[in-house]
């Protein structure tokens, strides 16, 4: 996780009401991050959201999409306040959000940090985790170090 | 004399409540409910606690007859056409050449490890070489586990028509052994008349039956009943006039099971209930004719011949049966496993006793611990088996407090009620389409009007008309959203997809390789292409590094794929043995490529040192360091022909 994150890459507690909300809100910062226009990075989340829903169950979601202009994948990640209906596919409400932009040539590198950002939420006990967290930094630790020991 | 009948009247009923009760036990302890019964009709056997002395092996083959006939005129009204037409080739393979394969090598058994006579060994085998699915699903509904659909079928289909073949052989042999003569062209004319004219007035039977029931006029009470009264009716005039009986009685019921008749779900109950009655009266039946006493004399070579039918034979017949069809190993190791044998090897037994063949209470015995140890051992294990391959699809929805009102008349729309499950998207606050509006509403016991009772409130009774097909997807909207567990992740993918999305879109945004003819195609294509007909729910192709799987499927239209994004930590466990030919196929490329491609390293060594040595002889001290170069170069290539990942590949229902 360590290179897809940054400290400043954590929103330890993000407001929205609603999917669509939820998503513009996570464009505005992944936009601040990369450098890049709001608007297309809103537009290549909700394209992906189009094919089918990134909600994977258990109240996570993992927007992603490829994002031209950028030169690596980068990740945000966002707890939010209040669950919200994000249509995931075990119809339960969402309060962790992963996004993840990969370069227009990332090949095969962003479905390697695709894998490994699902396989990492998956874990029940990560999650919960997340969800008790602090700060920022804590969340931070978690999703930095987790990887780390797994990969131990 | 009134005493008598009154008394034996008395032991039966006794029996079939003792029966019922014991039972219980099964749903508890996970028993095969099946072994139970047969239990019963031991302990009450003459060497057992009961001590009834019953020996009338004439009179437990005529009681096991009727009841067989029941059992698969009722196992024929279960089976969906839609299930016969994606598992009949497969099932009738299994249950004409599986018969035949299992028949022989327990016979080559018998007759080389136990020193058989020729004619009783085939005999054994033909006995012990039909399956009993009853036993199967009773073990699987208890653990409230859904088995992959074209394997249950497949199962289901196998062990109805496998009776009729392995009775046909069996009956065949008794009077090749009666006779003392054999003409084997003869045995296969007598077999074709068989099965042609079951065949034949089994259909035509059937539909009859379907006009009789729908047509004419009568008590609700006698619907059922004539029902019942035809099937029994088919099955003695088809046998009487030199057709198999049994196959006439599955094909009646096959046809109308199928079709829509009024009082159809009556119908349906009242056989399922009729099949248990069936049951439970040929097991016991058939535990109160063994004699427990005589079976240590026969239990090794009992022991031996069924080791031999379950971890040889069973498994080599189903293998080269299936061989044909698209099967995946595990489906294959299951089926090959659950291969149970049940009543039907029983009843069979009685047949050389009736002919009074030398040696046919032996016979009778090994067939009967035979069936004791394939329930117990088989039995036992289904469910660990089925988690381990993992051929369960998970339920896609929670618990659903629903009941099924039939309407009179025919009608394409259902009545149903739903009791609003608290967890419910529907008690959520969920936006009601206009087709899952409810026709009548009734909370805290009285009807309220629709208009004005506001949102839908837990414990509401919701009454709706749909068409059927929609019924799946009220059950998710008036049941408990379900949980979904780890597992099922692993079988339905992370994330989800529409069907209609083209494969070069997906490709592209996750940079996945694939040939230029499927880039076309949508994902929904690529399924149909690979599984034809016989898709179904939880199907996976591979697509570069990933699996696609198919979530959802209504009425053969896929509704959601899956996407695994590392198939490889999905825990599957490979089974060595079992191959399709596709698989032997793909093998022996993988092996092929594998070759050239270290031909091709070594080729490349060699030029390179050639090269290097060259350049080392030419240059001086700045030259680049020759070991580091190889390394990288070589790197760089392995990964593209050695996994095959290079094009699109689809590999089966793993």
């Amino acid at each position: 996780m360590i290179d897809l994150l940054t400290p400043k890459s954590i929103i330890p507690n993000l407001r929205a009401n609603s999917k669509k909300q939820a998503l513009q809100e996570l464009a505005r910062r992944a936009a601040e991050l990369t450098g890049q226009h709001e608007r297309a990075v809103f537009d290549v989340l909700l394209e992906r959201e189009r094919l089918g829903t990134t909600g994977v169950g258990h109240g996570i979601a993992i927007p992603h999409g490829k994002l031209p202009g950028i030169d690596r994948v980068q990740g945000l990640f966002a707890r939010l306040e209040r669950p919200i209906d994000f249509d995931a596919i075990d119809e339960q409400p969402v309060d962790l959000i992963f996004v993840l932009l990969a370069p227009e040539q990332a090949g095969a590198d962003h479905l390697k940090a695709l894998a490994r950002v699902s396989r990492m939420l998956r874990d029940a006990q990560t999650c919960e985790k997340l969800r008790g967290a602090d700060n920022a930094d804590a969340l931070f630790a978690l999703l930095t170090h987790t990887e780390s020991i797994r990969a131990a | 004399m009134i005493d008598i009948i009154n008394l034996s009247i008395l032991i039966g009923s006794g029996l079939l409540v003792l029966s019922i009760l014991t039972s219980l036990l099964s749903f508890r302890f996970g028993a095969p409910l099946l072994l139970i019964f047969l239990a019963v009709g031991l302990a009450a056997g003459e060497d057992g606690p009961g001590r009834l002395m019953f020996d009338n092996a004439q009179a437990a083959y005529l009681i096991g007859s009727v009841a067989l006939a029941v059992i698969l005129y009722e196992s024929g009204l279960g089976t969906r056409l839609s299930a016969f037409r994606s598992a009949g080739p497969p099932a009738i393979a299994l249950a004409t050449v599986g018969v035949v394969v299992t028949m022989t090598m327990v016979a080559l058994a018998a007759r080389y490890l136990f020193g058989f006579s020729w004619i009783n060994a085939f005999l054994v085998g033909a006995i012990v070489s039909s399956t009993d699915a009853a036993a199967v699903f009773f073990l699987l509904r208890v653990g409230g586990i859904t088995l992959r659909d074209r394997v249950r079928s497949t199962l289901e289909i196998e062990s109805g028509s496998n009776d009729p073949i392995a009775i046909f052989l069996t009956i065949g042999l008794v009077e090749l052994a009666v006779s003392g003569e054999s003409e084997p062209f003869a045995v296969a004319m007598v077999f074709v008349q068989q099965m042609g004219i079951g065949a034949v007035a089994g259909l035509a039977g059937g539909m009859l039956a379907v006009v009789a029931l729908s047509r004419l006029r009568m008590d609700a009470g006698l619907h059922a009943v004539s029902s019942l009264a035809m099937a029994l009716f088919l099955f003695s005039l088809t046998a009487v006039i030199g057709g198999s009986g049994f196959l006439a009685v599955y094909l009646a019921g096959l046809c109308v099971g199928n079709r829509r008749i009024p009082g159809g779900q009556t119908l349906q109950r009242f056989h399922q209930g009729l099949a248990w009655l069936a049951q439970i009266v040929m097991f016991v039946t058939l535990g109160l004719l063994a004699t427990p006493s005589q079976f240590p004399a026969i239990a090794p070579t009992a022991l031996g011949l069924a080791v031999v039918l379950v971890l040889v034979a069973r498994p080599l017949a189903v293998w080269l049966s299936l061989l044909p069809f698209r099967f995946s190993r595990a489906e294959v190791t299951f089926i090959a496993w659950v291969g149970l044998r049940g009543a039907v090897s029983i009843l069979l037994a009685i047949v050389p006793i009736l002919a009074d063949l030398p040696g046919s209470r032996d016979l009778f015995n090994i067939a009967f611990l035979v069936v004791l140890m394939s329930l117990l051992v088989q039995g036992w294990t289904i469910r660990p088996l089925a988690r381990g391959l993992r051929l369960i699809v998970p339920p896609r929805a929670g618990p659903v407090d629903r009941v099924d009102l039939e309407l009179p008349g025919k009608a394409d729309y259902e009545l149903v009620a739903y009791r609003v499950h608290e967890q419910s998207l529907a008690a959520r606050g969920g936006r009601l389409e206009r087709w899952a509006r409810p026709s009548l509403l009734v909370r805290e016991g009285h009807v309220r009007p629709l208009h004005g009772a506001g949102a839908l409130q837990p414990g509401d009774l919701v009454y709706l008309f749909a068409p059927a097909a929609r019924i799946p997807l009220l059950d998710r909207l008036f049941g408990a959203a379900r949980e979904h567990a780890a597992e099922d992740r692993a079988f339905f993918g992370d994330l989800a997809l529409r069907p209609d999305i083209r494969v070069y879109a997906l490709a592209e945004l996750y940079g996945l390789p694939l040939v230029a003819g499927a880039a076309d195609d949508t994902l929904a294509d690529l399924f149909h292409q690979r599984f034809g007909s016989g898709l179904e729910v939880g199907d996976r192709l591979s697509l570069g590094g990933v699996d696609l799987i198919v979530r959802d499927i209504e009425e053969g239209r896929i509704l959601e794929v899956g996407v695994d994004l590392d198939p490889a930590t999905a825990p599957s466990r490979r089974i060595p043995v079992f191959q399709s030919p596709a698989e032997i196929l793909r093998g022996l490329a993988g092996v092929v490529g594998r070759v050239r491609f270290r031909i091709w390293q070594m080729r490349e060594r060699r030029r390179e040192r050639r090269v290097n040595a060259a350049a080392i002889s030419s240059l001086t001290s700045n030259a680049p360091d020759p070991v580091v170069e190889r390394r990288a170069s070589g790197d760089g290539r392995t990964a593209t022909p050695g996994d095959g990942g290079s094009e699109l590949e689809r590999t089966g229902r793993e």
